[in-house]
């Protein structure tokens, strides 16, 4: 019996010790999973075109695609251009977005689902298939080949997901909140954004960023609404898939200080995201 | 004595009298050249959509010299070949006169002149006002400007009617091996399709488990039908139209197009790479330019830039022949595919347009985009003989060769109609399916796609035109 109770507790210890060393194991091989193709990217950057398709990890590195992408070129540009576009869009979406989220939460107005189905259904549509009229409409009012024009067009992108997600948050905060609030004597814009606003934080966050990351990779709205002035990142960086040969060295680098910004931005702000994705997941 | 004599006053007089006659022709055409007016549009600004292309990148390079010849601001938008005929055709298509003027290839010319959006070049070609003395329109390939010719109506080839643009490069197709894989194997190279065939057999997995013999593009749309394929097919003698009455009648079935389809399906199962389906110019000129295939049956330019040095792994083991014919002494004859500039015919400002091509056609810019900036291969006749170009492609044994032997037969083989990219999918699709053995036979395959095509051309009434 004490031998049984001995073996019992010596396994007990074995799994205690085991069980961080396995789970940092899975976690790990996990983590390689996700992270090889970004690695995979960073090594392309750093091949020549001639060691590109018969090497794998060992070859001499060098930094001719940098020198091709960076230099000479309007890389650089296109990265600046993208930037206030997305990022332009994501300052729209947020203003103007948040408000309409709280209107959707907290007031009853008449055909009010109806209303929110719709701002979602335009996240539906493919870009595609709007893109003609809105070219003939841009070309019309001068908008084509503009930062406000691609701006504005972009909220097709970027607002409905953030009225969705944030409506929910709004929702979940009890109403007697802001009613508690205005007992002490708190104006509703001092409710709303010393309350309301810090509540709401993680979900407005997490859907600002995936927002900003819908805007920066956005290809079809940019390659016909824009060109002449404008050149975003994303039809940039296929330019390097030449006439002559794919330069995947130069993909690769462009790729690469492409996702910058936004693995900087969601570092920065991983706290709020975790809890603002996770929350989103779960709610009913 | 005398006679002496005269012979000598003869000679320096004659002498003379050419040389005063050069030097008088030589500052008539300096004179004209000065007198022509380059900055007759000084002050305007002009939009053009380019794909990206060698040649782009010439035109980019020398975007200063000509804003300062003429006055004339140039915006430009670049965008990569998959998404550039999108882009182009929803701008047409808005009727806006924006951009003045883009890159394109003859099919989407025809596409685009049947809607009425691309302006003849002819007006300005004709008129002596608008062309600078020295553009000398003979020099240019003559099967390159021809191919931009078109009447409009369906099933008349190309060659004549409407200048609908003007060639900056073009491509004709050959074959391109790596010297190793034949001398290694001791092959032949190919010069029927039987030997073909027989070099296929013997050098699948030539350079390891990975390698197979011919590269040819299998990917399920156009640019599968137009290269190697086209030309062997109109080398069989088959067609992929005729006219009957006032329709337009596909000939994909004929016995000349099954015999020729049975041959190419036999080859890609026997020498042709296992995901040849997904196959496009890129993988043509990469498995190559890597060792992993040792033919490539593609335009002949592709393979060149795995051949620059250190451009790839095999650089300075590829080589180029004409493409295999049935028998020997048979012509070589080959499809084609230029890119050419082409006028909006809604553009505001189609004098100013039409200097940027002027200029950028030109001879000097030929041989500028051609020598500096790797544009390949050049349209201009006097590039093709300048001792520059002959060096720079010293390099690249049998290119100018086979070119030399392929060109004179070299046109474009499709029937000239607005559905061209419908039919062509269509036969790229049935061509898959063929090798992929959905079908009892290569007959009951293009029986199939001769409906598909018959059904996508329906609408056209020779009649109307």
């Amino acid at each position: 019996m004490n031998q049984q109770l001995t073996d019992s507790s010596k396994n007990k210890k074995t799994f205690r010790f085991l069980e961080p060393v396995l789970r940092n194991l899975g976690l790990t091989l996990f983590a390689m999973f996700a992270l090889f193709p970004l690695v995979w990217m960073v090594i392309c950057a750093f091949k020549s075109d001639a060691q590109m398709y018969n090497t794998i990890f060992r070859f001499t590195p060098t930094l001719d695609n940098f020198r091709a992408v960076l230099v000479g070129t309007d890389y650089f540009k296109a990265f600046f251009q993208n930037l206030v576009v997305a990022g332009g869009a994501v300052i729209i979406t947020v203003i103007a977005g948040v408000p309409c989220a709280y209107a959707l939460a907290r007031y009853n107005f008449r055909k009010k689902e109806d209303v929110a189905f719709q701002i979602l259904s335009f996240k539906f549509a493919p870009e595609i298939m709007v893109i003609l009229p809105i070219f003939l409409i841009f070309q019309k009012i001068g908008l084509y080949d503009t930062y406000f024009g691609l701006i504005w067009v972009y909220q097709l992108i970027t607002m409905p997901l953030l009225i969705w997600v944030v409506r929910g948050y709004f929702e979940d905060i009890s109403i007697e909140v802001e009613q508690a609030a205005q007992l002490d004597g708190y104006s509703w814009y001092e409710i709303f954004f010393k309350t309301l606003v810090p509540l709401i934080k993680p979900g407005l966050v997490a859907s600002a960023l995936l927002a900003f990351i819908f805007a920066w990779n956005s290809f079809t709205f940019p390659l016909i609404l824009s060109g002449f002035k404008i050149q975003t990142i994303t039809i940039t960086a296929l330019r390097y898939i030449a006439s002559d040969t794919v330069h995947y060295g130069q993909v690769a680098v462009a790729s690469t200080i492409a996702v910058l910004p936004e693995v900087i931005v969601a570092l920065f702000i991983q706290k709020h995201l975790v809890r603002g994705l996770s929350f989103g997941a779960v709610k009913g | 004595m005398r006679k002496k004599w005269f012979k000598r006053a003869m000679s320096v007089s004659l002498c003379t009298a050419m040389m005063a006659g050069t030097l008088a022709a030589t500052a008539v055409t300096a004179q004209a050249e000065s007198d022509f007016d380059w900055k007759k549009y000084e002050g305007t600004t002009i939009e053009i959509q380019m794909v990206q292309h060698t040649a782009s990148e010439a035109m980019v390079k020398k975007l200063e010299d000509f804003e300062e010849l003429t006055g004339i601001h140039v915006e430009y938008s670049i965008t990569p070949e998959s998404s550039y005929f999108d882009k182009v055709s929803t701008s047409l298509a808005s009727g806006s006169g924006s951009p003045d003027l883009f890159m394109s290839g003859a099919y989407q010319l025809w596409d685009y002149s049947a809607a009425g959006y691309v302006e003849d070049l002819d007006t300005f070609l004709k008129d002596p006002e608008m062309i600078t003395p020295d553009y000398d329109y003979d020099d240019f390939v003559q099967s390159a400007v021809n191919a931009l010719k078109w009447s409009g109506v369906p099933g008349d080839p190309v060659g004549a009617g409407q200048q609908l643009g003007l060639p900056l490069a073009f491509e004709v197709y050959t074959m391109a091996y790596n010297k190793k894989a034949f001398e290694e194997n001791g092959i032949e190279v190919p010069r029927t399709y039987d030997q073909l065939l027989e070099a296929c057999d013997k050098l699948q997995k030539w350079n390891g488990d990975n390698s197979y013999a011919v590269a040819v593009r299998g990917a399920r749309d156009w640019g599968t039908i137009h290269p190697a394929y086209m030309s062997m097919f109109a080398a069989h003698g088959a067609k992929d139209f005729a006219i009957e009455g006032d329709k337009l009648v596909s000939q994909v079935n004929s016995p000349e197009a099954v015999a020729m389809t049975e041959f190419f399906v036999d080859m890609i199962k026997r020498g042709g790479s296992p995901s040849w389906s997904k196959y496009t110019w890129y993988d043509c000129g990469v498995d190559l330019g890597t060792g992993n295939a040792a033919m490539v049956l593609d335009a002949d330019n592709n393979p060149v830039h795995q051949n620059w040095e250190g451009a790839s792994e095999e650089a300075g083991n590829i080589a180029f022949a004409p493409l295999p014919v049935a028998k020997e002494g048979d012509p070589q004859i080959s499809n084609y595919w230029t890119w050419s500039v082409a006028m909006n015919s809604a553009s505001q400002n189609k004098g100013a347009a039409w200097y940027y091509i002027m200029y950028f056609t030109s001879k000097d810019f030929a041989k500028y985009a051609t020598i500096e900036g790797n544009s390949l291969d050049p349209a201009r006749t006097s590039v093709w003989e300048s001792e520059e170009f002959k060096t720079l492609m010293e390099g690249q044994p049998g290119y100018i060769e086979a070119y030399e032997a392929t060109i004179n037969d070299t046109t474009i083989l499709f029937t000239p109609q607005p559905y061209f990219f419908e039919t062509t999918t269509e036969w790229a699709a049935a061509l898959q399916d063929i090798v992929a053995g959905k079908y009892d036979s290569v007959q009951d395959g293009l029986d199939a796609l001769k409906e598909k095509m018959d059904m996508a051309v329906s609408d056209i009434d020779l009649s109307m035109y």
